[in-house]
């Protein structure tokens, strides 16, 4: 907006400041469906669950008073800062105690019971449990606490959860568009782009995803039936360089194309549906299915958090798309 | 029974109306989002495996870190999954009762599969690539080693990492090779370590002609 004041040289400044600055408001205080973070929150709470039991059969062998990770050792892994609750658990029994309350904070939040206090508590934990043993922590690992944290910021229990079942009884009425549920979407989808975008710098900085061979390498020492992918690409060079590629292709065009209208929606399903198969390929399947989660607000309506040209009735529109899609 | 709620279907029931967040509300939130997008946008260039300059790595040691970190947000998500070198080999933790005859020996990931096995291989790549940092690669091969001592049954054991490079396409599988060994014993109460150093080939010592003694 420029003051009628200002002087001529200085309006488009003006303007094009507070173009930034309503965009700015629009992606992150406009009202938006908090129903596609309850799915990410049960698909959060289920990856963190599954995180949680890979470290269970071998829990004293690492974590143990005895074991392989003792906490002094560790904490020359870990950056300064880093703490763990695990660090309080001095014996046998208190590690596994601290453990299973780990494991109990992700069934809640599946559930979506006291989910305001539980998505917290759940990053928490979450955080906690990598800091213990910092070297056993993979990609996936690193998603996913970024993605629990955003969930601690949104109303990942307003549906689907105990908590509006206990609401419903209550007689309150169902809820609407909140700014919250916008800020958690625009956090999911700027570190969506992120963590692809890393992704792509990541590979272009290898010759393998150059001369098309790293969905070779990805797959070589896979059984099953990444063992026959690895059969098929050993008999196609071409289908090597394809599939090799084409991650690559993935991983720019989700980094670009969730920011504009007119391929948000499109790019945003075609990672839900290709990441968890790339995680798959690449022998991390809960870093494809992570970072899924990431695009799947976008996959369920699109639309208002892209950059779209402004009109004077595009926030009215956008909060009403998001409110009724 | 209520009819269950599809996920981008119309509202049939009055939806109750959250008030837009009060201006300074908006401020306070837009405040603390530049920051963390600023930390967000430091800790990746901090991250990379390419390094990071001196200015980015006192920036965000000062100002990010200490709030990054125990959330675990210090993050470079570099990730390239699949490289074709050292970073794409298979690793795998061996520790053995020694002397070898008494053939006790644990293998790890060994019959475990999935995420759990994916962490023991972490566990076998962290002990060969920091073998040359004197502050973690040996405490933690020493801790290896020392945590394995009760189920051996032993106080002398051998720490080895074992990796399997991933063969060239269409190539035969390619032979296991020892990325890390080293002994782990207690003497006396005090833990040693004593590591294996890959036996490599060196030149003779030949003296110039000018130089050898008349």
């Amino acid at each position: 907006m420029t003051s009628p004041g200002s002087p001529p040289r200085v309006q488009p400044i003006v303007a094009g400041l507070a173009a930034v600055g309503r965009t700015w408001e629009r992606f992150w205080f406009a009202p938006a469906d908090s129903r596609p973070l309850a799915l990410v929150r049960i698909g959060a709470a289920l990856l963190a669950l599954a995180a949680w039991w890979s470290y269970a059969g071998d829990l004293q062998t690492w974590f143990g008073p005895d074991g392989l990770l003792p906490g002094d050792v560790v904490q020359a892994w870990r950056a300064d800062w880093g703490f763990s609750l695990f660090d309080l658990a001095s014996t046998r029994a208190a590690v596994t105690a601290v453990f299973i309350v780990t494991g109990s904070v992700f069934a809640l939040l599946l559930v979506g019971a006291a989910t305001p206090i539980v998505a917290p508590s759940s990053a928490l934990f979450f955080a906690s449990l990598l800091h213990r043993g910092p070297m056993l922590a993979g990609p996936a690992d690193d998603c996913l606490a970024v993605l629990l944290w955003c969930l601690a910021v949104g109303p990942a229990g307003r549906h689907f959860s105990v908590d509006r079942w206990l609401a419903d009884r209550s007689g309150a009425p169902p809820p609407g568009p909140e700014p919250r549920a916008g800020i958690c979407r625009g956090l999911l989808q700027v570190h969506a782009a992120a963590i692809t975008a890393a992704v792509a710098i990541a590979q272009l900085k290898e010759p393998a995803w150059w001369d098309g061979t790293a969905a070779w390498y990805a797959v070589a020492a896979g059984d099953g039936l990444r063992g026959r992918v690895a059969g098929l690409f050993a008999d196609s060079e071409y289908l090597t360089n394809l599939v090799t590629h084409a991650i690559t292709f993935l991983a720019i065009v989700s980094a670009g194309g969730i920011w504009f209208g007119p391929t948000q929606r499109l790019v945003a399903r075609a990672a839900v549906a290709a990441w968890p198969l790339v995680g798959w390929l690449v022998g991390e399947p809960l870093w494809g299915l992570t970072l899924a989660l990431f695009f799947l607000p976008l996959a369920c309506d699109g639309g208002p958090t892209a950059v779209e040209p402004e009109d004077d009735d595009h926030e009215r529109r956008s909060t009403r798309r998001r409110a009724t899609p | 029974m209520p009819k269950p709620a599809s996920i981008r279907g119309p509202e049939t029931v009055a939806a109750a109306a959250v008030p837009a967040l009060p201006e300074l509300s908006r401020a306070a939130v837009t405040v603390a989002l530049c920051c963390y997008l600023v930390g967000l946008a430091l800790t990746m260039l901090g991250n990379t495996a390419s390094g990071s300059s001196a200015l980015v790595r006192t920036v965000k040691g000062r100002l990010f870190a200490p709030w990054m970190v125990p959330a675990w947000l210090d993050l470079g998500f570099d990730h390239p999954l699949a490289s074709g070198g050292a970073g794409a080999a298979d690793h795998a933790l061996e520790v053995g009762l020694l002397p070898p005859a008494a053939n006790r020996a644990s293998r790890f990931p060994e019959l475990r599969v999935g995420a759990q096995a994916a962490r023991w291989r972490r566990l076998a790549r962290a002990v060969a690539d920091a073998a040359d940092d004197a502050d973690r690669g040996g405490p933690l091969a020493a801790a290896v080693g020392r945590g394995m001592f009760a189920t051996l049954g032993g106080e002398d054991v051998v720490v080895r990492v074992v990796r399997t490079p991933p063969p060239e396409r269409g190539a035969p599988p390619q032979a296991a090779e020892t990325a890390y060994a080293a002994r782990v014993r207690s003497r006396d109460g005090e833990l040693q370590l004593l590591r294996s150093e890959p036996r490599v080939e060196v030149a003779p010592l030949v003296t110039p002609p000018e130089e050898r003694p008349r």
